[in-house]
């Protein structure tokens, strides 16, 4: 078990906890705390997904059905019969989990059903899904649901640092759940299943049962996400919970992040979000989608193991490079908000981490030529 | 160093840079301007036709009120994002406008998710919401917003009832009424009604009017040949299409194809221009309305200005269709009611803003508006019915509003 | 009586004729994943850039809508070559190529928004007169343009179908998905072949975009919907099989359009998503045999 990076990501976790209060004192930009929830947000989606495809490696494109059923649950139980939030939640995120447990249930049980095809069937439940939501006047119909004056608790401030709270401690619940998973025999198993599934049946891991269970979790994590997320969007309608855009950008940042460990998501998540809500906020939202998709193809093709491994060889000078960026903005260009202060900043360091090893080897080594022992370029003498 | 890495490091420095400098840029092109006005409207996506000309119009205003000396004296600045025509990206709109650009004043976007989406967000932040219109009226319940489009409270049962009386009214009536409707929220709430109460088919039938057909379709359909045969079959004597956008010139198209031509028909909240170049399909065809260029209506408050401009703004933007209308208009009048509160109270403070619009009657181009909390701040519906006629959008039905003269004609053939 | 007959029977030809615009929407699909083992998601994307290309040249060239394909045809032949060698140079399949595809499509997307707007784009009835022209065989109505879709769509099928099975190239094609390394051993140019075909496959969706063009009104995510029904087809239809793929597009345009008879159009659309899902479960390989049989 790696404890550093899971003491890094829980002090980090206690730090996030305590901004709202630093916004109370210090009375900076509520925005913050909106950028960080949607933060949170898609934290808590790329690892519910990642957990299970990600591990397994058998990728599901029906993300977008489990968010769904959580956004609708809430909206349902919260406009049409009163209940509150936190006793709609759980119920969310069980439903969720009962569409991840019933469709798994049905797909492990055919060995046909592998790989793209296991793709495609999982697409199909995630445009079904809209589908069904549409005719069905009991849950939406074509009118939509409007989320009116939900109450939040007198402890918090505002709407906003309630959402702030729900959407961190999903997030936690969600990375500690999938490093849990890491590194247990669930984990080894479903990365046994992710190199060879025959094999892995042949050497006795009960590969229906972990992918039922892995999968069925990520049903209830993305159900619990997606029913916070209900009340952020205020009005719930088909034609904006049930797009393809969920789906694949669980998948990106997943693929982005790194897929067999629980940071992967994380990272993917920050660069992602971070880059799409300042080039939304600037106007250019096509060329954000433009370069979304342009990333997907270049992971796929340059990157596939995404950039935590590299994270994790090149972190000192990646750490140095990023404090030195934000330092240059701060001083040299004001005035810089917070938010594009880090978004440039994590763009440098996704930057340096692009670079390949035979390039980042040499431009290390170039500034470094007092170490002996180069660490990895040794052979270049 | 490789050469192929050399290029490959190039490549990734020279990335780097354009983007850092190109969002550096973005960041520091914000004017520091006294009072600035924040909304989001859709700039693309399915709505994006329609959501051009609300921004031409509300740049027309703000250009106009400029000219005049402002607002309080000061210049005004109008802070506009795209939100796509969706609910979660006008939400996420106007969060960023308050928080993060902290705007001084909101007004609202268009269409029915976007400005439901956007009331949550500026109930949150005791922002008041003057907005075009938003016809799910059941939701309008936040007490700071002010809707501009008059369709009443209960416009599933009013606006309706304007329209079949129109064509009950002719020397000729029909008797039997086919229901097509997209899955547009309010386009379903108009026609179906709430909670069993309501709705232009209850309406209907209330009038007397027999339903032969009623089905639902789902937004963005182009192919409508199926549901054209089911029209044909059931042969109705008036044809009530809840549609949007481009809906009826493809449902017109279809039933083209099969030879088929109904005698009346209907068409909720089509994009107007489109509706024109369809040429002989569309002769006939009504619609609804609260503004159109005519007489009775440049009689109101505002509007001989708000037509001139309009007209040679859209021009410009060599948009097709240049006549002002129903959704320019409720972009005005949006402004129009913000800018009387403003000045009404003197002061920019939502409470204050809120608390003239809601006590006073606003002169509008649509005419006098009044808010009363009862009503969800919806004003009463004084809406018309306009059929093309000759090529041309020429209002009907009622007198206070009809051309000189003119009458709806029916049958169509 | 002989009325509920008879509009039964109108039905059951518009739904029938429909199928053919899926059959010739979903072949490049079926055939680049049969035969190249591509998933090829940017192709809705490219059959929406090909109508686009339609509507400027007949709206604003004053072309005959059907001769732009002489335009097109060429164009997309050359893409289909590009992003075969593309996806060669990379040894991308399956997955990852759903992936890879997934983020063109994005960026194919976007690019189209950009140049064309979000505005809903049609070519207008005066250059496009073909569209409101329909045949009458007695009392029924063909509307034209669903009948040369769907003639169109007959011919490509069996154009393919004999290409596969008559030609020496047909039977190189067939060796190389099989079994890639016996087929180079026996002398067959897999390179070659696979960039060929992969134009050819493209090129597919130069055809459909024309009647997509002339048909339908035009938007840059207007190949959403199409998505799930292209897959329902490659599906039923047996991997690389161009007369499967016919018979599955006949079959559920058939199966929709009886639905909307009783039903809203938006549970028709549902109807092709339950097709592809009980095929999935219950037989993978297709209604219809694929072109090579699973292993």
């Amino acid at each position: 078990m790696r404890w550093k990076p899971l003491l890094a990501a829980l002090g980090t976790a206690a730090l996030l906890a305590a901004i709202p209060l630093l916004q109370r004192a210090l009375g900076f930009s509520v925005y913050y705390l909106v950028f960080l929830y949607f933060i949170f947000f898609w934290v808590a989606q790329a690892t519910s997904w990642n957990l299970f495809s990600g591990y397994a490696g058998m990728f599901s494109f029906g993300q977008v059905a489990f968010l769904g059923t959580g956004v609708y649950t809430v909206a349902i139980l919260i406009m049409r019969y009163g209940w509150s939030l936190p006793a709609a939640l759980p119920v969310a995120a069980a439903l969720a989990g009962l569409l991840a447990f019933t469709v798994g249930w049905i797909v492990f049980r055919l060995r046909s059903l592998r790989g793209e095809l296991f793709s495609l069937f999982t697409l199909v439940v995630g445009i079904g899904g809209g589908y069904v939501a549409n005719s069905t006047p009991w849950i939406d119909g074509g009118q939509g649901i409007a989320l009116t004056r939900v109450g939040y608790p007198a402890l918090f401030e505002s709407m906003t640092e309630y959402l702030y709270y729900l959407g961190l401690g999903t997030a936690v619940l969600a990375v500690s759940v999938a490093a849990a998973i890491q590194y247990s025999r669930l984990g080894r198993g479903l990365f046994a299943i992710h190199d060879d599934e025959r094999v892995a049946e042949g050497l006795g891991v009960p590969t229906f049962r972990y992918k039922l269970t892995a999968f069925t979790i990520n049903g209830l994590l993305a159900g619990l996400s997606g029913g916070i997320h209900a009340v952020q969007m205020n009005y719930v309608a088909v034609d904006s919970v049930f797009t393809l855009h969920f789906s694949l950008y669980a998948i990106l940042m997943s693929v982005l992040g790194g897929t067999r460990h629980w940071m992967g998501p994380i990272l993917g998540a920050l660069v992602i979000h971070s880059l799409s809500d300042r080039l939304a906020s600037a106007g250019f939202s096509e060329l954000q989608q433009v370069i979304t998709g342009s990333t997907l193809v270049i992971i796929i093709l340059f990157m596939r193991d995404g950039i935590y491994g590299r994270l994790r060889d090149r972190l000192q000078p990646t750490l140095v490079l990023m404090a030195v960026t934000a330092l240059v903005q701060w001083l040299a260009l004001r005035p810089v908000d917070g938010l594009t202060l880090l978004t440039i900043t994590v763009f440098v360091a996704l930057a340096m981490l692009l670079l390949p090893p035979a390039v980042y080897d040499r431009v290390a080594a170039a500034w470094r030529p007092r170490f002996s022992s180069g660490s990895g370029m040794g052979s270049a003498l | 160093m490789k050469r192929g890495n050399l290029i490959h490091l190039l490549i990734i420095v020279v990335v780097t840079l354009g983007v850092t400098l190109g969002i550096w840029g973005a960041a520091l092109a914000q004017d520091v301007t006294p009072i600035r006005v924040g909304s989001t409207l859709a700039l693309t996506g399915g709505l994006a036709a329609t959501g051009k000309i609300h921004q031409i119009a509300g740049t027309e205003f703000v250009k106009l009120l400029n000219e005049r000396g402002g607002l309080l004296g000061r210049p005004v600045e109008w802070v506009l994002l795209d939100d796509e025509g969706t609910g979660d990206k006008a939400a996420a709109g106007y969060e960023r406008l308050i928080t993060a650009e902290r705007v001084d004043l909101l007004v609202g976007p268009y269409g029915t998710a976007a400005t439901v989406a956007a009331q949550g967000v500026a109930d949150r932040y005791g922002y008041v919401l003057p907005f075009p219109a938003q016809s799910l009226t059941y939701n309008n319940v936040y007490d700071r917003q002010f809707m501009a489009w008059p369709t009443g409270l209960d416009t599933h049962i009013s606006t309706p009832g304007i329209i079949f009386d129109a064509y009950l009214n002719t020397p000729n009536p029909p008797k039997t009424v086919a229901f097509v409707v997209s899955r547009f929220p309010s386009a379903q709430f108009l026609v179906y009604g709430r909670d069993g109460v309501g709705g232009a088919i209850r309406v209907a039938e209330e009038k007397g009017l027999q339903v032969v057909l009623d089905i639902s379709y789902d937004l963005g359909t182009t192919d409508f040949t199926a549901i054209a045969l089911r029209i044909r079959q059931a042969d109705p004597d008036l044809l009530f299409v809840g549609a949007l956008g481009e809906d009826g010139p493809n449902l017109m198209a279809a039933m083209a194809q099969l030879g088929y031509r109904p005698r009346g028909q209907f068409y909720l909240w089509p994009s107007p221009g489109p509706m024109l170049e369809a040429g002989p399909l569309a002769e006939g065809a009504t619609s609804i309305t609260a503004f159109e260029n005519n007489a009775a209506y440049l009689r109101n408050h505002g509007a001989p200005e708000f037509v001139e401009r309009f007209v040679r703004a859209a021009k410009e933007a060599g948009l097709p269709y240049t006549d002002p209308e129903i959704q320019a208009a409720s972009q005005w009048a949006a402004w129009q009611i913000l800018v009387a509160g403003v000045e009404g109270c003197q002061c920019l403070d939502q409470a204050g803003i809120a608390e003239y619009i809601q006590n006073n009657t606003i002169p509008t181009v649509f005419g006098d508006l009044t808010f009363d909390r009862n009503q969800n701040n919806v004003p009463p519906d004084i809406q018309a019915v306009k059929q093309i006629q000759n090529g041309q959008w020429v209002v009907v039905y009622p007198d206070r509003w009809a051309v000189e003269g003119s009458q709806l004609i029916y049958p169509s053939r | 009586m002989w009325d509920t007959a008879l509009s039964l029977i109108q039905t059951a030809i518009a739904g029938v004729l429909t199928g053919g615009l899926y059959t010739i929407i979903s072949l490049a699909l079926s055939l680049s994943w049969g035969v190249l083992r591509v998933i090829n998601l940017a192709h809705f994307g490219l059959v929406v850039l090909a109508a686009y290309m339609t509507y400027q040249l007949t709206q604003f060239g004053n072309w005959n809508p059907f001769v732009t394909v002489l335009a097109t045809f060429p164009i997309f032949l050359l893409v289909g070559m590009g992003l075969q060698y593309f996806f060669l140079r990379f040894r991308i399949e399956t997955t990852p190529s759903l992936l890879v595809t997934f983020g063109l499509f994005l960026i194919l997307e976007n690019v189209m928004k950009m140049i064309w707007t979000a505005d809903f784009r049609r070519i207008s009835f005066a250059k496009n007169p073909y569209f409101v022209s329909s045949i009458s065989v007695g009392p029924l109505v063909l509307p034209l343009l669903l009948l040369l879709v769907f003639v169109v769509a007959v011919v490509l099928a069996v154009a393919f179908h004999l290409l596969f099975k008559k030609t020496h190239v047909g039977r190189a094609l067939r060796a190389i998905t099989q079994d890639p390394a016996v087929a180079t051993a026996f002398g067959v140019d897999y390179e070659r072949l696979a960039l060929a075909f992969g134009g050819l496959a493209t090129a597919t969706a130069a055809v459909a975009g024309v009647f997509v063009g002339m048909i339908y009104a035009l938007y840059p995510s207007a190949a959403e919907p199409w998505i799930g029904i292209s897959f329902a087809v490659t599906i039923m239809g047996g991997l690389g099989n161009p007369l499967g793929a016919l018979g599955a597009g006949v079959i559920i345009g058939l199966v929709e359009a009886m639905t909307q008879r009783v039903a809203d159009p938006s549970v028709a659309r549902l109807v092709s998503l339950v097709l592809l899902a009980i095929v999935l479960l219950v037989r993978p390989s297709g209604l219809f045999r694929p072109l090579v049989p699973e292993q």
